[in-house]
């Protein structure tokens, strides 16, 4: 049992050029999703080949790019993106060289819009690295972590901005299978903390990111016309493949993941 | 065998102690080329440049000199840095960046042909030989740590602004506080310059003494044991200066150490 409530991220006529059409023409929503007796947060992908122009949507989602024409509106009330509303995890999970993990995570907090004291803040802080495996490296600096903690921190840093969105460019890439698994495991548990807690993932991992999601947008180019744009829709809700976390065993999910390979 | 092969094979990482041991081969070479070629009398033998050392270290008028051009140096650094610093951060407002632009080509000025507007516009000879020394570093110090700031990855002020930080805070988080550790290493790259340069003005203004005069006066009479053995003290002096300072970034940021290949 789930519902689609209001919109709370709208993408309208996005076009990108630079020397060519880049994007085209580019119309996506995402809806609250309700779910009773729980927290359902949103996990929206954005699938496509390299180089298709994911990256620069990614980009215009998060408010750091402007789009050449067209709208990207978020929240309940609609308002155009501007960049520091849409939390963002690049794909080589950026931090700051010259900070501890701890203030690396503490300088999310201080941009947050909730005001805590210091004292406030660092029980927080302890909360989520306890919750997330970083209790051990919190005094240690990102160059001491593999990829996969840096990226946890990363996104830990973001969530602590109080962002209720959060962009994750390729998120699966260079992880291996284990990892990949974990990664999936924490994503989830974010979507879950909090009712409009959204994460759009934009990967060219089908099968990791299709697991992970409750609807799939499929970017591609079409034949004869430059610039990519939104082919396809995949409503994995109404099609039963969300929110299983023995997914990629469903039968009809490695189908479906099959289908798209050979399609893109 | 596999060591021999180790030392001349591109990007193989050795331990301290072969390094020790080239360092130590490649010294005893330079110093036996060195003696063969002063055998006609042209040069000095190290024996006796490491006689004149001596003699120099053993005399009272040295120290004076040294802590004369240490001080001249370290002044002449500290005001240089705090220049070049403001310059460089201010390149980063639209309005103040043709000024770092044009301090960037001022290093093809010569300081020779300035000497006279130098020597119009300071009182005495001291400010003459600082004025000169921080004119020479500045452009320098620019241009090296403006390269550090232009080669900053573009997601770090990206990443400040998802985190809703202002232009002014990032300027802060990103290029003040997160370079310091540059700061660092350019000031040990530039201090080279500076005691490279500290011999030139010292021969300008010879009244207040200095290694720059010691050196002068003894070109002027020929004396070319004591000569190589300022250069062989100068350049001690200068090797234990960039050591020195790559210590204290170590130990000021020990990030930076898990940045280096080893």
């Amino acid at each position: 049992m789930y519902k689609k409530e209001e919109v709370i991220l709208k993408v309208e006529k996005v076009f990108l050029n630079y020397d060519r059409p880049i994007l085209r023409d580019i119309n996506f929503e995402i809806h609250n999703i309700t779910r009773p007796g729980m927290q359902q947060g949103q996990v929206v992908s954005l699938i496509g080949r390299s180089g298709i122009g994911k990256t620069q949507l990614f980009k215009i989602l998060s408010g750091l790019l402007e789009p050449t024409s067209g709208t990207v509106r978020i929240d309940s009330d609609l308002h155009p993106v501007s960049a520091g509303e849409v939390g963002v995890v690049p794909q080589n999970y950026i931090l700051f060289n010259h900070r501890s993990i701890f203030n690396n995570l503490k300088i999310g907090l201080n941009g947050s819009v909730n005001k805590l004291s210091d004292k406030q803040k660092t029980e927080l802080i302890h909360d989520y690295a306890d919750k997330f495996g970083l209790k051990e490296h919190l005094k240690k600096y990102p160059m001491q972590l593999s990829g996969g903690q840096r990226q946890r921190v990363s996104i830990i840093q973001q969530i602590l901005t109080g962002n209720k969105f959060i962009l994750l460019d390729e998120p699966f890439s260079g992880l291996d299978p284990i990892i990949k698994d974990k990664v999936v495991e924490l994503l989830l548990s974010i979507s879950t903390l909090s009712e409009l807690n959204t994460l759009v993932i934009v990967s060219h991992d089908i099968e990791n990111a299709l697991a992970i999601s409750d609807t799939a947008f499929i970017l591609a180019n079409q034949d004869h016309k430059e610039g990519s744009t939104i082919i396809e829709t995949i409503d994995l809700m109404q099609m039963d493949l969300c929110w299983n976390p023995e997914i990629k065993k469903n039968k009809n999910f490695i189908e479906l993941v099959a289908q798209m390979k050979y399609r893109m | 065998m596999n060591l021999l092969r180790k030392i001349f094979d591109p990007l193989t990482e050795i331990n301290n102690k072969t390094f020790s041991i080239l360092v130590i081969i490649d010294v005893c070479i330079a110093l036996s080329v060195w003696h063969f070629l002063a055998v006609g009398g042209l040069i000095p033998t190290p024996i006796k440049i490491v006689q004149s050392v001596i003699r120099i270290l053993s005399s009272n008028s040295f120290y004076d000199n040294l802590f004369i051009s240490l001080s001249l140096t370290t002044k002449g650094m500290f005001y240089s840095i705090i220049i070049a610093l403001i310059i460089c951060y201010l390149s980063l407002i639209p309005i103040f960046n043709p000024i770092a632009k044009f301090i960037i080509k001022c290093r093809y000025l010569t300081l020779t042909g300035l000497i006279f507007l130098f020597t119009l516009l300071t009182s005495n000879g001291h400010n003459l030989k600082m004025s000169l020394l921080i004119f020479g570093i500045v452009p320098f110090f620019v241009t090296s740590f403006l390269s550090i700031i232009d080669n900053i990855n573009e997601q770090e002020y990206e990443l400040c602004k998802t985190l809703r930080m202002s232009n002014w805070r990032t300027l802060l988080e990103v290029v003040i506080i997160g370079r310091l550790d540059s700061v660092f290493e350019v000031m040990r790259q530039n201090f080279a310059i500076a005691w490279m340069m500290i011999t030139m003005v010292e021969g300008l203004n010879m009244s207040e003494g200095g290694l720059g005069t010691m050196l002068i006066k003894s070109n002027k009479y020929i004396d070319l044991g004591t000569v190589f053995a300022i250069l062989v003290i100068i350049f001690t002096i200068g090797v234990c200066f960039d050591y020195l300072l790559k210590q204290l970034r170590f130990w000021f940021f020990p990030y930076t150490k898990l940045q280096l290949r080893k």
